[in-house]
């Protein structure tokens, strides 16, 4: 391996992944635009040696970073430096695969691109939701490929998304400290939380910024600058702070615990009690996403993804 | 000669009985393995079953975590009967209160009143005592003036 690709692969981080829809494969998006597909099933089972543990196939998506991925029941979705692609699962593991489409949402001015830093599927109207950089969520159609809405309103980029099936609303955090609801029917402003400004929360030393969402239609996580903290949507108050240090940089709700991953190398288990009920290390130093495979039942693994180092790393989630 | 047949024919018996033994062997593995099939298909009903109680489970603790974590919440603000007391006790001290200022309000009234009463009486009298002065002087006057003309 020659200097140059050894040198890529220490300062390689990795944004996003996701898992294709039959289980068996894992796509992983990094810094330098490409991605990376994996087989599951060869590096998971029992005969697995070096070999089955590299990707299985990996080329270049993006001219930027590819910051968010995500799956819909036949293609993968990546966005990197203001567009989206898709690319057909049945393609991705031949060699040589090719963009099935390609869209750039309208940006108000032309000069800069801003990054897609999140994206949000939404199954119910066959839609998706982008945060950018340009400090606004667009929603798009996935069958006409056009934009329909464009929710303006926070002041500094938007990192993260969530989505509220029941009341079809959609929820971003953003740099500016805000969590806001957006009615998806609309395209109202349906309510503004600021995080940073409830005392049991905020943590002035780390800043404002929210990175990582989670909802579960009543109940919200987000975290970031402030602390990790449950909040009830209805009554809008904080219920649990969790006590974890460092910021977090993603969080999802899986059965009846939150799983959350930050700049520490471990994956915390948290009950939503409050305590941490397993801490599970691994080898990144900064985990940026974590994804569960649920859509194959022989390999229900969690895996995250990182930052120095180049390699997948995955933990078994304790069940 | 005939022991040599009797031999032949012993062992000939002996490995029929063998082979015999064998089958029933056989029939004997296969029982017990049909048996560790079926034990092993109900194992996993079993698993599944218990993974479904599992999943039940930690949904019920998951809701029973977030009723607790609401119910925290809510101790923290004030007793709702409390309250209400509070704002009964309030609203009758605001009623005997406007009562109060109905009262005073009623008493200055009629004071006004009467006050106005007495002043414009007071002032009728002026103005009567001083016609009553006019008067007097203006018949002086005429009296004097006709004394003058009688004297002339």
């Amino acid at each position: 391996m020659d200097i140059q690709r050894a040198l890529e692969l220490l300062h390689m981080t990795v944004f996003s992944q996701s898992v294709s829809p039959c289980g068996k494969y894992l796509a992983a998006g990094n810094n330098y635009g490409e991605i990376a597909v994996f087989s599951l099933s060869a590096a998971l089972s029992s005969e697995a040696k070096e070999e089955s543990k590299k990707p299985v196939v990996s080329f270049t998506a993006h001219d930027g970073p590819v910051y968010a991925m995500v799956s819909t029941e036949r293609q993968l979705l990546s966005a990197g430096n203001g567009e989206v692609k898709a690319w057909n699962w049945s393609d991705i593991v031949k060699k040589g695969c090719k963009e099935a489409w390609s869209r750039r949402p309208p940006y108000r001015s032309s000069l800069e691109v801003p990054e897609i830093n999140s994206l949000q599927l939404n199954p119910k109207d066959n839609s998706l939701l982008l945060a950018g950089g340009d400090c606004s969520v667009h929603a798009m159609d996935l069958e006409s490929g056009t934009f329909t809405h464009e929710f303006r309103g926070h002041s500094d980029y938007v990192h993260c998304l969530a989505l509220r099936d029941q009341y079809q609303e959609c929820l971003s955090g953003s740099e500016d400290g805000t969590v806001r609801m957006w009615d998806l029917r609309t395209g109202a402003q349906v309510q503004v939380i600021e995080v940073h400004k409830y005392e049991e929360c905020s943590r002035p030393q780390n800043g404002k910024w929210i990175r990582c969402l989670a909802t579960d239609c009543d109940w919200m996580v987000c975290g970031g600058g402030p602390a990790l903290t449950l909040w009830h949507l209805r009554s809008v108050t904080p219920t649990t702070v969790f006590p974890l240090p460092h910021c977090q940089q993603h969080v999802m709700f899986y059965q009846d615990l939150i799983l959350s991953a930050g700049h520490s190398p471990a994956i915390n288990h948290l009950q939503i009690s409050g305590e941490l009920r397993a801490q599970i290390p691994c080898t990144p130093r900064s985990v940026h996403s974590l994804c569960v495979n649920q859509r194959s039942p022989e390999h229900k693994v969690a895996g995250c993804s990182l930052e120095g180092g180049g390699r997948m790393a995955r933990g078994r989630g304790a069940e | 000669m005939l022991s040599t047949l009797s031999q032949c024919e012993f062992s000939m018996g002996k490995t029929l009985l063998v082979y015999d033994m064998n089958l029933r062997e056989m029939e004997n593995y296969e029982k017990i393995y049909k048996d560790i099939e079926n034990s092993i298909a109900a194992a996993h009903e079993k698993i599944a079953e218990c993974k479904k109680q599992i999943l039940q489970a930690k949904r019920i603790r998951k809701n029973r975590q977030e009723y607790d974590a609401l119910a925290k919440v809510i101790q923290h603000h004030p007793d709702r009967h409390e309250t209400l007391k509070q704002l009964e006790a309030l609203g009758k001290e605001l009623q005997h209160l406007s009562h109060i200022k109905e009262n005073v309000e009623d008493k200055l009234e009629l004071r006004r009143k009467q006050f106005h009463v007495l002043l414009s009486t007071i002032h009728e009298l002026q103005q009567t005592l001083e016609n009553d002065e006019k008067l007097s002087e203006a018949e002086e006057s005429q009296e004097t003036h006709m004394e003058e003309e009688t004297k002339q």
